[in-house]
């Protein structure tokens, strides 16, 4: 395998990434502006239920664990599965999937190249808003590195997950709608909107076995309080999903690329 | 496997039957003086099939749930059957009405579509097979579809290209300064793609699928919705490339202009049938029989009278007229229009491919209906070609 080939195309997807700097800036914009409806909305509930700390987190904790969850998933856009959507639709495939290189990695290089620019704009822009709305957040050396592996595996189990609904473009006409079950899975047990910190206890413990758990909100979690037991948990927990995912996704591709039926012949 | 190779000027006549025809209607001519030498093809399609599943649904929002309870599936047979090989070098035209399979057929042998059954062979590779192989040989080029990237201008995407097809860089740099002198494209490269008229783009996305000098060029509609200079630059290029290079080439398109220019060999497919197979002097000789040449006039159209040709179409400014391909027609009706009328403005049409087509299968019901030892007659050397 040579690794330079995708190189080039991650470096291809961030030179793309930054002629759209005003849509990159724009997205992060709205990240921003999530970041102070929660603020607004968990201080409002923390201040209704008389309490400063619910199951170990303060306000300050749940805001900027929904504003890295939700910056860090946001990242990840325009998502993998939509792309190839849109190429069996187009008949974009009869190129992209014709060269001499793996069709998953030149997508996953892609996917990189993508996230790598987003990742930095919405990072900057959502850390200073989190300061700003609920001051700063207190990391560790642990907390920090515990996060970056986390959050590496995020992104490729996003990407798996992702690629394998983008594969059933070959079988039904639009795959809009598991992107949109898949999303939502993501809403409710990947820490978009509610921490599973605050999920009942028997709720969260099936919520942090899922993928949509283990996937960004892993990462924001232990980047906010830091969880030796807890990251080692995730870790498996993202290892165990990798594996289902990359066996679902190998499935899917090789029976695909023999079912392909491009619109216009 | 060894096949003739033929002299494009002294090929033999084949046509192929469609379905429903009892009779035995393939039948090739031969003349004593065919000359041949043995030759490996480049390409060989042997009994190819491929059938897609379509979903039906009747109208209305009870269809639509009907469909959605019990969904019926049609089952459509692009390609029925189809048998060629290809030389190294040859340039071919693979043409038909939409829907014929033209482009179902380059998708099988360029390993994107797999086929129901039959087989392929490209430059000895099965492409559904080794498709990822057979990509580092074959170009594509597909007219209505971008493989440049949109936002960025095109100099990217080769430069992408050149690492995908992991091309050294001087043989890439040295190929692009062909490519961007050849199609003339040194002002456009740094320009994003989108920003290009389509003329400009579609000899970008030529240039791209030529980088890594594929030895066969697929090109499906490669000049569609282009003025005639791009349509002229991008068929000389080409040429060149076959003739110098020995690319060999294999085009559909609708453009009776691309198939004179570009192609010596014609094939001719309609329901995912091979009609015709043959030299394109003999297709144009045999089918492309007249041309419609519409004039606008200045003046009244009524005493327009010219004694060649049909006039099919007459108003009160312009008249519409049929005439006979290859012979001075076309010359003598312009001499008399301008000799007698102010010429405001001319159209020249080639028969539709229906047309076309509607003839192949007279020809052939003719061709059934000869006696067997007519035809023997005429067959000087058995048929080669499957």
């Amino acid at each position: 395998m040579r690794i330079r080939k995708y190189l080039s195309v991650a470096k291809i997807s961030v030179t793309e990434r930054f002629h759209h700097s005003s849509n990159l800036i724009g997205r992060a914009m709205v990240v921003v502006f999530r970041i102070w409806i929660f603020a607004t909305l968990y201080r409002a509930t923390y201040k209704s239920v008389g309490a400063t700390m619910i199951n170990g987190i303060d306000v300050a904790g749940v805001v900027w664990m929904l504003a890295l969850t939700q910056l860090f998933r946001q990242s990840a856009w325009p998502s993998v599965s939509s792309l190839i959507d849109e190429e069996v639709k187009s008949g974009a495939l009869a190129y992209s999937i014709n060269r001499p290189y793996s069709y998953q990695l030149f997508h996953f290089a892609s996917y990189a190249g993508r996230t790598g620019p987003n990742l930095l704009v919405n990072v900057a822009t959502a850390s200073i808003a989190a300061y700003i709305f609920v001051g700063p957040l207190h990391l560790t050396i642990a907390s920090v590195l515990a996060a970056i592996v986390l959050l590496g595996m995020s992104y490729i189990l996003d990407f798996l997950f992702n690629f394998s609904i983008g594969m059933l473009a070959f079988w039904v006409e639009d795959t809009s709608a598991f992107q949109w079950i898949y999303f939502k899975g993501q809403l409710i047990f990947g820490g978009l909107i509610l921490p599973l910190t605050l999920f009942p206890a028997g709720l969260r413990a099936v919520g942090e076995r899922l993928p949509f758990a283990a996937m960004y909100y892993s990462a924001s979690r232990l980047l906010v309080q830091f969880d030796e037991k807890l990251f080692e948990q995730y870790l498996v927990t993202q290892c165990v999903w990798i594996a289902i995912a990359s066996a679902i996704a190998i499935v899917l591709f090789r029976k695909g690329v023999r079912n392909v039926e491009l619109n216009g012949g | 496997m060894g096949k003739i190779a033929r002299e494009d000027t002294l090929t033999p006549q084949k046509i192929i039957s469609p379905e429903g025809v009892t009779k035995s209607p393939e039948r090739t001519y031969y003349p004593f003086w065919y000359t041949t030498h043995i030759m490996t093809p480049i390409i060989e399609v042997r009994d190819l099939r491929k059938t897609f599943r379509a979903k039906q649904k009747q109208a209305g929002l009870r269809g639509s749930l009907r469909s959605l309870v019990r969904p019926v599936f049609r089952e459509v047979e692009a390609v029925s059957g189809v048998n060629f090989s290809v030389d190294p070098g040859e340039r071919i035209a693979f043409i038909g009405p939409n829907g014929a399979g033209k482009s179902t057929t380059i998708k099988m042998m360029t390993g994107i579509l797999v086929p129901t059954s039959g087989s392929i062979l490209c430059k000895g590779l099965d492409p559904s097979r080794e498709r990822k192989l057979l990509s580092r040989h074959v170009g594509t080029v597909f007219g209505q579809k971008p493989q440049l990237w949109y936002h960025l201008p095109a100099i990217d995407t080769y430069e992408l290209f050149s690492r995908i097809y992991d091309l050294p860089r001087n043989a890439y740099r040295e190929r692009l300064d062909f490519l961007v002198k050849a199609f003339e494209i040194a002002h456009l490269l740094e320009t994003p793609v989108r920003k290009l008229s389509l003329g400009e783009r579609m000899r970008c996305e030529i240039t791209a699928s030529l980088l890594h000098r594929p030895s066969v060029l697929f090109l499906d509609e490669p000049t569609i919705g282009l003025d005639v200079v791009a349509k002229l630059q991008i068929r000389e290029v080409i040429r060149d490339l076959n003739e110098k290079e020995g690319v060999t080439i294999f085009l559909t398109s609708h453009d009776a202009g691309d198939i004179e220019s570009l192609a010596h060999r014609t094939m001719v497919i309609n329901h995912g049938r091979l009609m015709f197979d043959d030299s394109t002097d003999r297709f144009r000789n045999r089918y492309v029989t007249s041309k419609t040449i519409e004039l606008h006039l200045d003046e009244d159209a009524s005493r327009f009278d010219f004694n060649e040709g049909t006039v099919t179409e007459r108003g009160k400014h312009s008249i519409t007229i049929e005439l006979p391909s290859g012979s001075k027609s076309v010359e003598r009706l312009l001499q008399y229009t301008v000799e007698n009328f102010q010429l405001k403005d001319l159209n020249i049409f080639e028969p539709p491919m229906e047309e076309i087509i509607s003839r192949m299968y007279q020809a052939q019901a003719a061709l059934v209906n000869t006696p067997d030892w007519a035809c023997e007659q005429l067959t000087e050397t058995p048929p080669l070609i499957s």
